[in-house]
């Protein structure tokens, strides 16, 4: 089976590449790549003028609640809503219930990804740092490694004690294993539920303080530089943790970083009137904040960007403010919301808007996953957008299960248009009959 | 929409000076004994997730007074302690046919939530740190009764500022009044960033009294000492008690409020509390008339 994508703009950020071209895909691979390429013998056409072609898009970052909690999201239902946002490949964090901290469960976590209901996109497991109901131990990192996880994090559950969080390091030093931080002083963040700043004055809101993100993001660059080991800081939220990984980074720290697009359209004054659809961790802070994220991307101080893709039930949602859980759906609203609020406002190119949505983020985590060059990942991950396609989310019709979202009703502009995993593809986002033609 | 009472940040200063002149009529139509009751009879669901006495009893007087009926409901031997959801619950009294809700819970802006739900009038009666609205009806209705003005006046909020929503609510009403407000207190007690509140700090309480007309002390929850907001409840005494010597700061005739439950001796002491300045049993009193203004007006009677 030979598959051509023709006449799109390439855009490859592992080959500094941006040309109006083709992409070949036979037998599950990408096999040629270039403006003009050898057509023969193709049995599918996809015109892609005025698309781009790109590497699959790849999350660091997202919660598929299974196993435990399949009643906010499964493997499956997470998988469709990644193919629908343009996502080859996602990592999946291990604040499950169970935590992801035994082999047994990374086996459970890639055999639902591979079977034949998911969404046909590869899931990237993530384990947890500290053992199940035992806080103060390290999971049994070889094995998990040996298993298939991709880095080891705190997520949820954010390591408070520095000698411990030191002694993980010293681990996935060993191992190889990235580090993906969750960084909050829990002792400054406790009783809070948005960002404390006027609008929690007004509000009557318990605040959850800039300084408590920014003490542990100071910590963990700190323990990264003095330990060797590679960490992500997760989710940054304030400018101030930004200047202490800018500072981190020049130290020679080995440390990178992601935003959330939710976290530059949205500030703490979105929450009046007490919207639960607004409440996360970090919270959402303020325009200077954004300013000063927004450069961050730009300059390359921040390295990704990821979903936090968090879903919960809409009955778990719907209650008083304070009583609801912290995060939001964001698989199916990422792409559309980066292409929006960065991409045609100038603030990233369209290579460098790629480089944060698919190779920085694989070469972070070391993924086979983010090039379309041939050979260089095992099985074919191409997205095709259309970065023009003008749309309205509406999150009744999500494929996840998590129906409610701050996105419900925003208007976008830049779509995934088809999702191809291993030469079949698994998302269809209206590209057009007549952009198809087969030859059998 | 139905119309609901749950923040004076909300009312626009006609709506404050309908629901301040409705509770005068109230007052004065009860004590004269010419009150008549309302034409329709409503059955009102009083939802207390919260424990309170004044209050529930203060609008179950309020509603009898104007002829309704109401029904109690809390947390303790009902559905809402077997785990069913807010909404559920909201729900289920909205199919019970319940002509209307005044609620009480712990969680800022659960008025709200429970008006979408229940789509029909709703009171709130206290909703976590945010608003106390009737609360503060009250207390302007207590200020003007005593003051023969509710407007140009400094009124000072004394005490955990941070954590009151009777603060909250008399500081939009008051300021809507065109009074001054400040809040005194120490820096632990005050809202963190205070900017989108029409007050001004003083953490001293001799500058924060001076000139005052109005001191009014906020109840001061044991739990702040144990959260570390405190040095000491000594020191907060010290520092911060309205009594006798204290009082000297503010004007002469400066009266004194307090919205209860009081802990004697601690924000205020005995001699205060009980003096000829004291103001607090006419609050209880004028909060009555508040509440019956606020059930009309959700009730969409009594004019406007």
């Amino acid at each position: 089976m030979k598959t051509i994508l023709k006449n799109g703009r390439i855009l490859d950020p592992s080959q500094n590449m941006d040309i109006i071209g083709s992409v070949v895909i036979e037998d599950d691979c990408i096999v040629e790549v270039g403006a003009i390429v050898d057509g023969t013998g193709a049995e599918e056409i996809y015109d892609c003028t005025g698309m781009w072609i790109t590497p699959g898009l790849v999350d660091p970052h997202a919660h598929l609640r299974e196993p435990g909690e399949d009643h906010k999201e499964s493997i499956i239902t997470g998988t469709k809503a990644a193919a629908a946002g343009g996502f080859t490949t996602i990592c999946c964090m291990p604040n499950t219930s169970p935590r992801l901290d035994r082999p047994q469960l990374i086996d459970f976590i890639l055999d639902r990804a591979a079977s034949a209901e998911a969404g046909g996109i590869f899931v990237a497991p993530v384990g947890a740092l500290t053992r199940d109901g035992y806080p103060n131990q390290i999971s049994d990192l070889a094995a998990l490694k040996k298993a298939g996880i991709v880095a080891a994090s705190d997520e949820g559950d954010p390591i408070q004690d520095s000698r411990l969080m030191t002694q993980a390091m010293e681990f996935c030093r060993q191992l190889d294993i990235p580090i993906m931080a969750h960084c909050e002083d829990r002792s400054l963040t406790m009783g809070g539920v948005m960002n404390d700043g006027p609008t929690s004055s007004l509000l009557g809101l318990k605040g959850m303080p800039r300084s408590a993100e920014e003490i542990m993001v100071m910590r963990n660059c700190l323990l990264a530089l003095h330990t060797g080991c590679s960490v992500h800081i997760l989710r940054v939220s304030t400018w101030g943790a930004i200047e202490m990984i800018r500072q981190a980074k020049y130290l020679g720290a080995p440390v990178t970083c992601e935003v959330c697009p939710q976290y530059l359209i949205f500030t703490d004054e979105d929450v009046a009137e007490f919207d639960p659809r607004f409440k996360t961790t970090p919270p959402f802070r303020t325009q200077i904040d954004i300013d000063i994220l927004n450069q961050a991307l730009a300059d390359g101080t921040v390295d990704c960007l990821a979903s936090d893709h968090s879903p919960h039930a809409a009955y778990e949602v719907l209650v008083p403010f304070e009583e609801a859980p912290f995060g939001m759906p964001g698989l199916e609203t990422m792409l559309g919301a980066t292409l929006t609020h960065l991409t045609h406002k100038g603030i990233i190119s369209p290579l460098d808007t790629v480089r944060k949505l698919s190779t920085a983020p694989a070469q972070i985590l070391r993924l086979d996953a983010g090039s379309l060059k041939p050979g260089e990942t095992p099985v074919a991950q191409v997205t095709v957008i259309d970065p023009d396609c003008e749309w309205t989310f509406d999150a009744r019709h999500a494929a996840t299960k998590a129906k409610l979202s701050p996105f419900d009703g925003m208007k976008f502009k830049g779509k995934a248009m088809l999702t191809f995993c291993g030469g079949e593809v698994y998302y269809d986002g209206h590209f057009g009959a007549d952009r198809y033609e087969t030859f059998d | 929409m139905s119309r609901a009472l749950n923040a004076i940040r909300h009312l626009a200063l006609p709506e404050i000076e309908h629901l301040l002149d409705r509770a005068q009529f109230h007052r004065e139509a009860i004590r004269s004994g010419t009150a008549t009751k309302s034409k329709q009879s409503k059955l009102i669901g009083l939802l207390f997730f919260e424990g309170s006495t004044r209050t529930r009893v203060g609008f179950e007087v309020a509603a009898h007074s104007l002829g309704h009926s109401c029904i109690n409901f809390s947390q303790h031997g009902s559905a809402m302690g077997k785990g069913e959801t807010f909404r559920d619950t909201i729900l289920t009294l909205k199919n019970e046919r319940l002509d209307g809700l005044v609620i009480r819970h712990s969680a800022c802006g659960s008025a709200d939530l429970a008006q979408e739900f229940f789509g029909g009038p709703v009171v709130n009666a206290g909703d976590g740190k945010h608003e106390h609205p009737t609360q503060a009806l009250g207390d302007a209705l207590t200020i003007s009764e005593r003051k023969r003005t509710v407007t140009g006046l400094t009124v000072a909020i004394v005490g955990d500022v941070a954590h009151s929503r009777v603060a909250r609510s008399n500081t939009w009403l008051l300021s809507q009044l065109g009074n001054e407000v400040r809040f005194v207190g120490p820096r632990t007690l005050m809202p963190s960033h205070p900017a989108l509140l029409p007050g001004t700090v003083y953490n001293d309480l001799e500058s924060g009294l001076k000139g005052a007309d109005v001191v009014m002390c906020l109840r001061l929850q044991k739990e702040r000492m144990e959260e570390g907001l405190l040095t000491s409840l000594n020191e907060f005494r010290k520092m911060y008690q309205v009594n006798g010597e204290t009082l000297q700061f503010a004007k002469k005739d400066a009266i004194v409020m307090h919205p209860g439950p009081m802990n004697r001796g601690i924000e205020i002491d005995d001699p205060t509390a009980d003096g000829s300045r004291s103001v607090i049993e006419q609050q209880v009193e004028n909060c009555i008339f508040a509440r019956m203004a606020a059930l009309e007006w959700v009730f969409e009677e009594g004019g406007k």
